[in-house]
């Protein structure tokens, strides 16, 4: 039985606590956060053993063979350190760390004590993008990416989100280095990250805060970003963070030589995209053809994954909790290769610099004015 | 206020009364109605937050000689509970996460909320009442028969956390917690449990009566009474239950009287708010429904959340009738606002509500 615990008890430590319960041959021997009433109303509401307040405890006491880390951002390094000094797997939560260089600290130190470390890129591992990822590696896009589009949205403006951060100066988010941004932009970069290889990468950011949330007194917050990565002028992507765009999309679309692919996170789809046109007029009648066919498709699919109980709406962390498992269990490879998640903090790192810079040269700019 | 109320009173009326959750809903009905009583040192704990609007009604309250002071806080802060508490002789505790989805954001705000303000106020050795807003949503309504009355001396649900309700579980740990600093402390403690508040500010159709999830409104309650309390009814039954000598320890429940059933209800709304389509289900295909989503979240380990189930059912749509029986010998309150006029100035807002969306 793997030995399984927690820390850090707030919104998303339940979603691990239910994918964990559903995973076969382990257990949560214990929870814990440094607020003890949230580490016992986990322990109250999921199968967990002990509950703690002090990390060193549940370590000593319950002795996990893996801890989920599930605290806010700034304290990941630190506490899955210790975890590893420890002698337990961790599992981190996204972001994952708040810079490349404790992401590189984290993972030599996994390594040379033996021990496996993975993210929480848990979307990478729904249904739809399990597919795309079969299709790509069986050739479909020709000989590799040449382009990629990644959207990730949040309806920022209409959310109490928003307004409990924008009056909570202390609250963890105006503690990270890139603010909001790093605690949701992390899945839509480390889908374009898992394309990539890492070589001589470019990345041109603009960011901006949105009229909306002007209006609501964020003008420290940017809520609008847009990137262009380019790597040895082979493969580019775009990335697209809006908090106003509507659909707030959660989509990737990645193109080979050959074909392209569009994955749809929220419906769950994922539609090909065939290279070749038809001649003449039959390409104006053939492919929405071929398009209502795929969609079927996809209903039929979805359809038999709720029929058969493996439709939820967090399958990809499960997916990717499992495969966690088995590369401790069994030796299987890591279900995120460390370079990925190395290469998503080093694109996120860039981008940070990059909005930093031009925020700095914006109050510059604002003080030359006033003098 | 006259001199014999006065005297039922535990403070005079220069004592300072802190109000948790004065920007809310009920919070700023209950500060108004503090001064209207005569009370002339009122300290509303606001979050930075709070909408702007609902601080100007606060602030908006002050009246000649009365002094209402707006803290700004979180009460999630150690520091920010001490600096409220401090000196104060009633605490109504209203703040918590009312709308809050998730158990751990729900719990967050109303539990550790309250745990913080209790040891806050062991501190400072002046409280002479801590007055716990708890609500109708804890009690269980199983093992019942019939059509009985649901009043203070019915059990709390045991296991909350089977209700799919976070807001619920919530609630059942906060009063649990109270009661464990007040055995623990000898805090004084007066706990009330308010049914369905409505009134301006609180417009949506409260799921006692139905649901809209699933596209249609489907009505659940038919011919069951729905416990209302116009909001300013309410505010003066916790003013009242606070100030009142000789309710520590006790539970007060709060209902208007007359009270409507379901079915008044939703066709007096759809007169007077706006029309829609509504499919009655009858208490018994509600139940059997109630199972078998129960059952289903259970098989399916979750992939449909546990949201309906057979003790939700029992809490929200099991036919019940209320008592304010308590209420009214104890503390002598009674519904200044009948259900009637209540009903019209909720549905002019609704009507208004209808009109900005
Ligand atoms: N409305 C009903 O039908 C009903 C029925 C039974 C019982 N109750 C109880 O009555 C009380 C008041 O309810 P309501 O309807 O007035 O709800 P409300 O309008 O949502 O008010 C709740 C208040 O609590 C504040 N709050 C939440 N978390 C806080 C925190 N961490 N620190 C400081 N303040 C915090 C909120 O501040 P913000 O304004 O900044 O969000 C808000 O002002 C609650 O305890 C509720 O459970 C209500």
């Amino acid at each position: 039985m793997l030995k399984v615990a927690i820390v850090g008890c707030g919104k998303i430590a339940d979603d691990h606590a239910a994918q964990i319960q559903r995973i076969e041959g382990c257990e949560i021997v214990g929870v814990c956060d440094r607020e003890p009433l949230m580490a016992r109303q986990l322990y109250e509401r999921f199968p967990v053993k002990q509950h703690f307040s002090d990390l060193r405890e549940l370590l000593c006491d319950a002795k996990p063979d893996v801890v989920h880390i599930t605290t806010p951002p700034e304290s990941h390094s630190d506490i899955a350190r210790l975890c590893l000094d420890w002698g337990s797997h961790v599992y981190v939560e996204k972001p994952f760390t708040l810079c490349e260089d404790d992401a590189r600290t984290l993972i030599a130190l996994a390594t040379e004590k033996g021990l496996k470390i993975t993210a929480g890129h848990d979307d990478q591992f729904r249904h739809a993008a399990r597919r795309m990822r079969a299709l790509v590696q069986s050739g479909f896009l020709g000989s590799g990416p040449v382009h990629m589009e990644s959207y990730y949205c949040y309806e920022l403006g209409q959310t109490a989100y928003a307004r409990a951060i924008l009056a909570d100066r202390e609250h963890w988010v105006w503690r990270l280095p890139g603010k909001l941004l790093q605690n949701i932009i992390s899945h839509g970069i480390a889908r374009i990250a898992e394309f990539l290889s890492g070589d001589s990468l470019e990345v041109v950011a603009y960011g901006f805060t949105s009229p909306a949330l002007k209006r609501m007194g964020g003008s420290e917050i940017i809520d609008e970003l847009r990137v262009i990565i380019c790597e040895q002028e082979r493969t580019t992507a775009y990335f697209t963070f809006s908090s106003q765009m509507r659909p707030a999309l959660h989509q990737f679309r990645i193109y080979g030589d050959r074909n392209g692919l569009i994955l749809d996170q929220d419906q769950e789809t994922l539609i090909k995209l065939r290279g070749k046109r038809y001649v003449s007029y039959a390409e104006k009648f053939i492919p929405p053809v071929s398009f209502a066919r795929q969609y079927l498709g996809n209903l039929a699919t979805n359809a038999r994954s709720f029929l058969a109980r493996d439709f939820h709406m967090k399958s990809g962390m499960k997916y990717l909790i499992e495969s966690f498992y088995r590369s401790i269990l069994e030796g299987a490879p890591d279900p995120i290769p460390h370079s990925q998640i190395l290469l998503t903090t080093r694109i996120m790192d860039a981008i940070f610099a990059q909005l930093d810079a031009q925020q700095q040269s914006v109050e510059s700019r604002v003080q030359a004015s006033v003098y | 206020m006259g001199q014999t109320e006065r005297d039922a009173f535990i403070i005079g009326s220069d004592e300072l009364i802190l109000v948790t959750g004065a920007s809310g809903f009920i919070g700023s009905r209950l500060v108004s109605c503090l001064l209207n009583l005569g009370f002339l040192n009122l300290r509303c704990f606001v979050r930075p937050s709070s909408e702007v609007t609902r601080v100007e009604v606060l602030t908006g309250c002050r009246r000649d000689g009365a002094r209402v002071e707006l803290v700004e806080g979180n009460l999630l802060s150690r520091e920010d509970c001490n600096a409220a508490t401090k000196d104060v002789a009633i605490i109504y505790h209203l703040a918590a996460g009312r709308g809050e989805k998730s158990y751990p954001d729900a719990f967050l705000n109303s539990v550790v909320t309250t745990r913080n303000l209790l040891e806050a106020s062991i501190r400072d050795q002046c409280l002479r009442q801590f007055v716990n807003v708890s609500s109708f949503a804890v009690y269980t309504n199983t093992k019942k028969p019939r059509w009985r009355v649901l009043d203070e001396s019915c059990p709390v649900e045991k296991h909350p956390e089977l209700r799919g309700d976070a807001y619920s579980f919530a609630k059942v740990k906060q009063d649990e917690i109270v009661a464990e600093y007040a055995r623990k402390f000898g805090i004084p403690c007066v706990t009330v449990r308010p049914g369905h508040v409505y009134g301006p500010g609180n417009e949506p159709i409260t799921g006692r009566v139905g649901i809209g999830t699933f596209g249609v409104f489907l009505h659940l309650a038919g011919s069951n009474a729905i416990p209302f309390t116009y909001v300013d009814n309410c505010a003066e039954a916790i003013a009242l239950v606070g100030l009142t000598k000789g309710t520590d320890g006790e539970v007060f429940n709060v209902v208007d009287d007359d009270l409507p059933s379901s079915r008044n209800f939703l066709r007096l709304y759809k007169q007077q708010v706006r029309r829609f389509r509504s499919i009655y289900v009858p208490h018994s295909l509600s139940y059997v429904l109630c199972y078998l989503w129960e059952q289903y979240a259970k098989w399916s380990k979750g992939q449909l959340p546990p949201t309906f189930n057979r003790l939700r059912w029992h809490a929200n749509w099991r036919k019940t009738r209320y008592s304010n029986e308590k209420l009214k010998m104890r503390v002598g309150w009674k519904p200044k606002v009948p259900m009637a006029e209540g009903f019209k100035r909720y549905f002019e807002a609704c009507r208004n509500g209808v009109r900005d969306a």
